[in-house]
């Protein structure tokens, strides 16, 4: 978090532009801007329900690994290849697509991204189609110059904040809890995005079988409250 | 006895089928270095048991294999055992397949598991290339270290790359990269939660849609499947060891192999 925010800062005082560029990424990645992520936790509910995960020391645990060895990582990656505008937008979304670990997943990434599209390009100069929400964020990073690796780290601790908010309707988990595995986390999205900045679509990888497995699991159970 | 002084293993493979008739059979076979492979019978299709006769991998090996199953055909790869991928003195040990399934093939890859010892660096890509109407059925098994002989995974490096193309897109890619402690990685409840084995498994076709739920009904309760396309179901299973792992991998592969003859998983997966 430290790094991205302060160079947007330092940036802020000598020209006001970019003042609104961050306020814009604020935007996009605020939980009010309706992607309609609250309702997809991700396999989280799966893992709750099969005991993987049950307090918020096993949460903060959990969500460490999805952002550094899992699908996280590989959302990072897709931003920022988009963000680079070096391939057609159309074969970065295939190449994200095929890396989709459940139908669930993908459906949740479309969904989001196919809602982000839509309101985005309502609003700003910008004409998105609609593709997974990595990828949509990317080339809309990209179209308006904004600082890549903050968007990344905001979409990160945005990940987190959705997820920590499902968890809390999951299992026994209080606002402070909540926010303290946020807070926690922070380091970790910043870490993160300053090395997916730098990264190619060879460097996509998920070690998190559990998680993917969660994800693959969520899809049979009987009586759920999430989409994913 | 330095390191550098060990022999290199380096091996090829490269063998294509060709439907004759209503059966496949062997179009081009060719082998190079430490790649030798055994032909059983098999009614619905060519069926191939691939051996590494330099016992393992180690850093600085380099195996290639290139299979082909031609219009029309049916090709079954898999291997003798498990392979092990041993310690390297210096340098990463890499693996690279290519496979391709022409209209109306199918392809079925079926190598036994993989077995990561203490200190291996082993890096592996796999290419599969289909035609639209081609199917295949895939499968990864990895061993993280034999817990039963003792043996624990502090240091090693594993790389493990799928891609599955279709018709010249992308149709399902699969990634793994752990390095250090993996013993400690697969610990992590989001990671392998305690396991010592994983496969994962991919069906392409027709047929995806409807072995969905009987290949569910299979799975531990550390598994899951899931149907990423319309055609394509993918399943991916945590067990606590290789023995767990072949306890679910067995009747999973055997429902996913069978088709009208009723010919299941190579032999050489039941020795």
């Amino acid at each position: 978090m430290v790094t991205g925010v302060r160079t947007a800062t330092n940036t802020v005082r000598r020209r006001m532009p970019i003042d609104l560029r961050l306020l814009i990424l604020t935007q996009w990645l605020s939980p009010a801007y309706p992607l309609g992520a609250f309702a997809f936790s991700h396999g989280l509910e799966a893992a709750c329900a099969d005991g993987q995960v049950h307090d918020s020391r096993g949460l903060e645990a959990w969500l460490r690994s999805v952002l550094e060895t899992g699908s996280g990582w590989g959302d990072a990656v897709w931003i920022a290849v988009a963000a680079r505008g070096e391939r057609p937008l159309t074969e970065v979304e295939a190449l994200a697509e095929a890396f989709a670990a459940s139908s669930e997943r993908l459906r949740e990434t479309r969904q989001q991204g196919a809602a982000f599209a839509r309101i985005t390009s309502d609003i700003w100069t910008v004409e998105l189609q609609a593709c997974v929400l990595p990828v949509a964020l990317g080339e809309a990073a990209r179209v308006l110059s904004l600082d890549v690796e903050a968007v990344i780290a905001l979409y990160l601790q945005g990940l987190v904040t959705n997820l920590v908010a499902a968890g809390q309707r999951l299992m026994p988990l209080g606002q402070t809890a909540a926010q303290a595995i946020v807070a926690g986390l922070s380091p970790l999205c910043a870490e993160i995005a300053a090395r997916a900045v730098l990264c190619d679509e060879t460097d996509v990888y998920s070690n998190a079988y559990a998680s993917d497995i969660a994800a693959m699991r969520h899809e049979i159970m009987e009586s759920r409250v999430f989409q994913s | 006895m330095t390191a550098a002084a060990q022999p290199r293993a380096m091996g090829a493979l490269m063998l294509s089928s060709k439907a004759r008739g209503t059966v496949s059979a062997i179009d081009g076979f060719r082998t190079q270095g430490c790649m030798k492979a055994l032909f059983p019978r098999r009614r619905d299709g060519v069926e191939a048991i691939v051996i590494n006769t330099s016992g393992g991998l180690t850093g600085g090996d380099r195996l290639s294999l290139h299979g082909t199953a031609g219009a029309g055909s049916r090709l079954v790869l898999t291997t003798q055992a498990a392979e092990r991928a041993y310690r390297s003195a210096s340098g990463w040990a890499r693996v690279e397949t290519r496979l391709e399934a022409a209209t109306g093939a199918r392809f079925d890859w079926l190598p036994q598991e993989l077995i990561l010892f203490e200190g291996a660096r082993l890096q592996r890509m796999l290419r599969a290339d289909l035609a639209a109407d081609a199917r295949m059925l895939l499968v990864e098994p990895v061993i993280f270290g034999r817990h039963a002989m003792g043996e624990v995974l502090r240091d090693v490096g594993f790389r493990d790359r799928i891609e599955i193309w279709r018709g010249g897109a992308p149709l399902y890619f699969d990634a793994l990269r752990m390095e250090g402690d993996l013993q400690a990685q697969m610990t992590r409840a989001a990671v392998g939660g305690g396991a010592g084995a994983m496969a994962c498994i991919v069906y392409v076709g027709p047929e995806a849609e409807g072995l969905l739920r009987p290949l569910r009904a299979l799975l531990p309760e550390t598994g899951g499947a899931s149907l990423v396309r319309p055609d394509v179901l993918v399943a991916r299973v945590l067990a606590c060891d290789g023995y767990a792992l072949r306890q679910t991998l067995l009747p999973a592969l055997d429902r996913l192999c069978e088709d009208r003859t009723g010919e299941g998983l190579p032999i050489s997966w039941r020795l």
